[in-house]
C-alpha cells in the first residue's frame, strides 16, 4: 500500500475516526460482556447500549422513535422493507419505491414481488434524479402499505424533496414511509420526525464496518427476518455488539453541520477544473449533493481510466469494471439519461471533510493527463 | 501388526542405466523435500522401490502428501517383520482379516536367494493357513484381496493397500521451462502437466497496466500457489507491455493487432529463456480455440523463435482441460473476472491466416526490437512458494 494517497471513494465507505477507533478499542476490552447477561457486567454492558440509543435519538431531536440496532444499512433496509411488509400484509398488498433505489431496496421489493405477492409500482425518475410528486401522489392506493424512497442517491448524489413526499404519503392512513438515508446521515438537513423509518449506515460517516441501525416510529412491529434470542425487542435476534452501538453513536456526534460548507468548496473546485474537458460529461447537477460527483467518459472506458488512477494513489470508484464476460453498467444514469454508452462509463468521486483542495487538484491534474494519454 | 512403512513404486520403469539411477535420485529428493515437516522418517533408497520407515508418523497424512509427488507409480502400506516362516503366516493372517472381500490371492516375490522356502511353497502356506482361519476363498485371476510378500536379505515385507500415485517423472528431471502464463484456464493446466512430466517451470507474464487490472497479479499468484503442491517454488517474470500493446494498435490493422502482440510475447519469451538458459518455452495453446490458435496462426507466431515451444495441450478438448483445471483446484481462481487482456484490445475480425509478409511489414514501422529490450529490462520478479 502507498504512504501518500488520496481517497476519493467516500461513498463507498470512509477511514473511521481516530475517536471512533480508540472508542473501540475500550469498549472491546472493558465492555466485553454479553448485554443479554443478568450478572452485573452484563447489566452494565447493556446498558452501554440503552445510552447509545438515547444519544443518537437526541442527536435527531425524536421522541416517538425507537433505534434498532443492525449489522449494516442493507440489513436494515430489509427489516424495514421485507420484515415491516410481512408484519401487516393483512392491511394491504401494495408498495411503491422508485427506480433508482440502491439495490438493497430494490432487491427486497423483487422478492416481496415475486415470492410473497405484493404488487409494486416503480417509480421513473427525472434527469435530475428526482421522482414526480404527482406521479407518487397518482400511485398512492388504499392498499398501499409502505412507501420507500431514498434521500440522497448513492450513485449520482441526487436528492429527493423528502419532507414533501412525507406529506403526501400520510395522507394514507395506511401507508408508511421509509427513507435510505445511508448517503443522507450528517450530509443534507431533513427533519426526522416526519418519517416512519430510516437507517444509518456506521462505515459511511468515520464509524466501524458491520454496524448500522434502522431507526423507527415505535408504533411499527416488525417480523424478524432474523429469528433466536429476542435481542432488540425480537425484531432482531443475536448478542449485540456494544462496541459498535457506542462507536455509531459517537460518529453520529462527531458530525458538524458546517462540514458541508468545506464539502461544497471540495465540489466546486472540481467541477470547474474539469467543466472544460471534452470528454467529460456530468451526470451529477447543482441540485445534488455536494458529497458526490458523478461523471461519464465519451470515448475512453471508464475502468481503465479507474484503474490508471489507482496506480497513481488516487481511488475512485466505477460501476463498471474490465471484465468482457459481463460489462457492467449503471442502472441510474442509465435511468436519468437513457444513454447505455453513458451508463457503462461512470466514474463517481466523494468527498469526506478531511479531503483538501490540494488533494482535488492531484485528482484533475492526473485524470486530465490520463485522457490525454491513454487509448 | 502395524504398518511401519511405506512402500515406493517408481514410474517409467523403461528407463535404464544412469538415467534410471538420475530418476531414482531426483525422485528421493522430491520425496524428501515433499516431507520435509516430518521429523523421524528414514529413507531406504533402492533400485527397484524406495521404503519409508515411518517410525510413528502418520501413514495417512504422508499417502496423501506422496501422491501428489510425480515419478511415484504407486505407493503401499507395508508391515516388515523378520522373515521366520511362522512370522510370516501369522502376520499374514492378521493382515488379511483387517481387510474386506471374499476372495484372496497371496503373491510372493523371493528377492533373497538365499531363503530357504521357495515363493511357491510360501503362497502354499500362508493361503493354507488364511484358508483354515477365515471364511476367504482363493481366487488366483481376480481376487478381491491381494497380499504381496516380498522376501529380502534385512526381513519380510507384506502388503496389501496399494494406492495410486501421480505418475509422471520426478520434478527437474527433464530440465527448466519458461512458460506462458495468463491467468486464464489453461495455462494453469498446462504448467501442472509439464510439472508432472518432470519439467520445472519458470512462468513469464505479460501485463498492460492500466488496461489490465492489478488483480490479476493476485490471481497468478493464487494460481500458482496451488501448483506449489507438485513444484514448491515458482518464479514469475512480469513484462511490462502496455507500450508495445499500444504502438501495435497505433501501426497496423486492427485484424492484425493480436497476430503481433503474440509474436511479441513469443519474441520476448525467448530472449528471456536464453538469457536465463531454458532450452524451450511453453504454453497453454490449444488447436482452434481462439483465432489465434489457428495452426496457420500458429506458423505466423511461432516464426519468431528457434526454441522448442511446448503445448501440453495441443489436442485437448476444451472440457477436459476445464475438467483437470477443477481437479488441481485452479478453475475457481481462473474463472474470477480480472482479464489479462482489456476489452478495448479485443479486434472484432482477428485474422485466423495471418499472411507472415504482412505481419512483417507491420513490424518493420517501428523500433519492435528496442521496445522488447526495454520490456525485458523492466522485468518485475515475483516468487511464489509454499509457505
Amino acid at each position: 500500500m502507498k504512504d501518500n494517497f488520496t481517497y476519493l471513494d467516500n461513498a463507498a465507505t470512509t477511514k473511521p475516526s481516530d475517536e471512533v477507533v480508540a472508542l473501540n478499542n475500550v469498549i472491546q476490552s472493558e465492555y466485553f460482556a454479553n448485554p443479554n447477561s443478568i450478572h452485573e457486567l452484563g447489566v452494565l454492558a447493556n446498558k452501554q447500549i440503552y445510552l447509545a440509543k438515547e444519544k443518537i435519538l437526541k442527536h435527531f431531536k425524536l421522541t416517538k422513535h425507537k433505534v434498532l440496532f443492525t449489522a449494516s444499512s442493507t440489513e436494515a433496509n430489509n427489516i424495514a422493507i421485507k420484515g415491516y411488509c410481512l408484519n401487516y400484509k393483512n392491511r394491504g398488498k401494495h408498495i411503491i419505491t422508485s427506480e433508482i433505489e440502491h439495490p438493497s431496496v430494490l432487491e427486497c421489493f423483487k422478492q416481496l414481488e415475486k415470492e410473497f405477492g405484493f404488487s409494486i409500482t416503480i417509480l421513473k425518475v427525472d434527469n435530475n434524479g428526482q421522482i414526480s410528486l404527482s406521479d407518487l401522489e397518482k400511485s398512492l392506493q388504499n392498499s398501499t402499505i409502505l412507501v420507500s424512497i431514498m434521500a440522497i442517491n448513492n450513485e449520482i448524489g441526487s436528492i429527493n424533496p423528502i419532507s414533501k413526499i412525507a406529506q403526501i404519503v400520510h395522507k394514507f392512513p395506511k401507508a408508511n414511509l421509509h427513507v435510505d438515508t445511508t448517503q443522507a446521515i450528517g450530509k443534507l438537513s431533513l427533519d426526522y420526525s416526519d418519517i416512519d423509518m430510516f437507517v444509518v449506515s456506521s462505515h459511511k460517516i468515520h464509524g466501524l464496518k458491520g454496524s448500522g441501525a434502522l431507526i423507527y416510529k415505535n408504533s411499527l412491529s416488525f417480523l424478524p427476518l432474523i429469528s433466536g434470542g429476542g435481542q432488540e425487542d425480537g425484531f432482531r435476534s443475536g448478542t449485540q455488539s456494544v462496541a459498535n452501538a457506542v462507536t455509531l453513536a459517537k460518529a453520529i456526534d462527531l458530525i458538524k453541520k458546517e462540514d458541508v460548507n468545506h464539502i461544497i468548496e471540495l465540489k466546486n473546485r472540481l467541477v470547474s477544473k474539469l467543466s472544460s474537458v471534452d470528454e467529460i460529461v456530468f451526470n451529477s447537477n447543482e441540485k445534488c449533493s455536494p458529497y458526490i460527483v458523478n461523471f461519464s467518459l465519451k470515448t475512453k472506458k471508464a475502468s481503465v481510466v479507474v484503474e490508471a488512477l489507482s496506480l497513481k494513489g488516487i481511488y475512485v470508484s466505477s460501476v463498471s469494471a474490465c471484465n468482457s464476460k459481463k460489462e457492467a453498467s449503471s442502472y441510474v444514469v442509465k435511468a436519468i439519461s437513457g444513454d447505455d454508452h453513458r451508463a457503462h462509463n461512470t466514474i463517481r468521486v466523494s468527498f469526506s471533510k478531511d479531503n483538501s483542495l490540494e488533494e482535488i487538484d492531484v485528482f484533475t491534474k492526473e485524470l486530465i493527463n490520463i485522457l490525454e494519454t491513454i487509448r | 501388526m502395524k504398518y511401519d512403512h511405506i512402500m515406493v513404486r517408481y514410474g517409467e520403469l523403461s528407463t535404464k542405466g544412469k538415467n534410471k539411477k538420475d530418476f531414482i535420485n531426483t525422485l528421493a529428493r522430491s520425496i524428501r523435500n515433499a516431507l520435509r515437516d516430518f521429523s523421524n522418517l528414514e529413507y531406504i533408497v533402492r533400485l527397484d522401490h524406495i521404503y519409508i520407515k515411518l517410525n510413528d508418523n502418520s501413514a495417512e497424512e504422508i499417502i496423501e502428501i506422496l501422491q501428489a509427488v510425480s515419478g511415484i507409480h504407486a505407493l503401499s502400506l507395508v508391515t516388515k517383520i523378520d522373515d521366520n516362516i511362522e512370522n510370516i503366516k501369522n502376520t499374514a493372517l492378521e493382515i488379511i482379516k483387517l481387510e474386506e472381500g471374499k476372495t484372496f490371492k497371496v503373491h510372493t516375490r523371493r528377492a533373497n536367494k538365499k531363503y530357504p522356502i521357495i515363493s511357491d511353497q510360501v503362497n502354499r502356506e500362508v493361503a493354507a493357513t488364511i484358508l483354515r482361519s477365515t471364511s476367504l476363498k482363493v481366487d488366483v485371476h481376480n481376487p478381491d484381496i491381494m497380499l504381496s510378500i516380498e522376501i529380502r536379505e534385512d526381513g519380510c515385507y507384506l502388503f496389501t493397500k496399494t494406492f495410486e500415485g501421480a505418475g509422471g517423472y520426478p520434478l527437474g528431471i527433464g530440465g527448466k521451462i519458461l512458460h506462458m502464463l495468463s491467468g486464464g484456464i489453461d495455462s494453469p493446466v498446462a504448467a501442472y502437466l509439464l510439472m508432472k512430466r518432470g519439467l520445472r517451470i519458470e512462468c513469464i507474464h505479460f501485463a498492460s497496466p492500466p488496461y489490465t487490472n492489478i488483480g490479476v497479479i493476485e490471481k497468478l499468484k493464487d494460481l500458482l500457489g496451488k501448483l506449489n503442491v507438485y513444484q514448491d517454488k515458482i518464479r514469475i517474470n512480469v513484462i511490462p507491455f502496455t507500450k508495445i500493446q499500444e504502438k501495435i494498435y497505433e501501426v497496423s490493422d486492427e485484424s492484425y493487432a493480436i497476430t503481433l502482440m503474440r509474436r511479441a510475447m513469443f519474441r520476448i519469451a525467448s530472449k528471456v529463456a536464453i538469457m536465463r538458459h531454458f532450452p524451450a518455452i511453453s504454453t497453454g495453446e490449444s488447436v482452434g480455440q481462439v483465432a489465434s490458435q489457428t495452426l496457420d496462426s500458429m506458423n505466423v507466431i511461432n516464426e519468431v523463435t528457434n526454441l522448442p515451444v511446448l503445448r501440453p495441450l495441443i489436442t485437448t478438448d476444451k472440457l477436459d482441460i476445464i475438467s483437470l483445471a477443477k481437479k488441481i483446484g485452479t478453475y475457481d481462481i481462473s474463472i474470477r473476472p480480472f482479464e489479462d487482456c482489456c476489452t478495448i484490445f479485443a479486434p472484432k475480425n482477428p485474422k485466423t491466416r495471418p499472411s507472415l509478409e504482412k505481419s512483417k511489414e507491420f513490424e518493420a514501422k517501428f523500433n519492435l526490437d528496442e521496445m522488447i529490450d526495454e520490456a525485458i529490462k523492466n522485468i518485475e520478479v515475483i516468487y511464489v512458494s509454499k509457505e
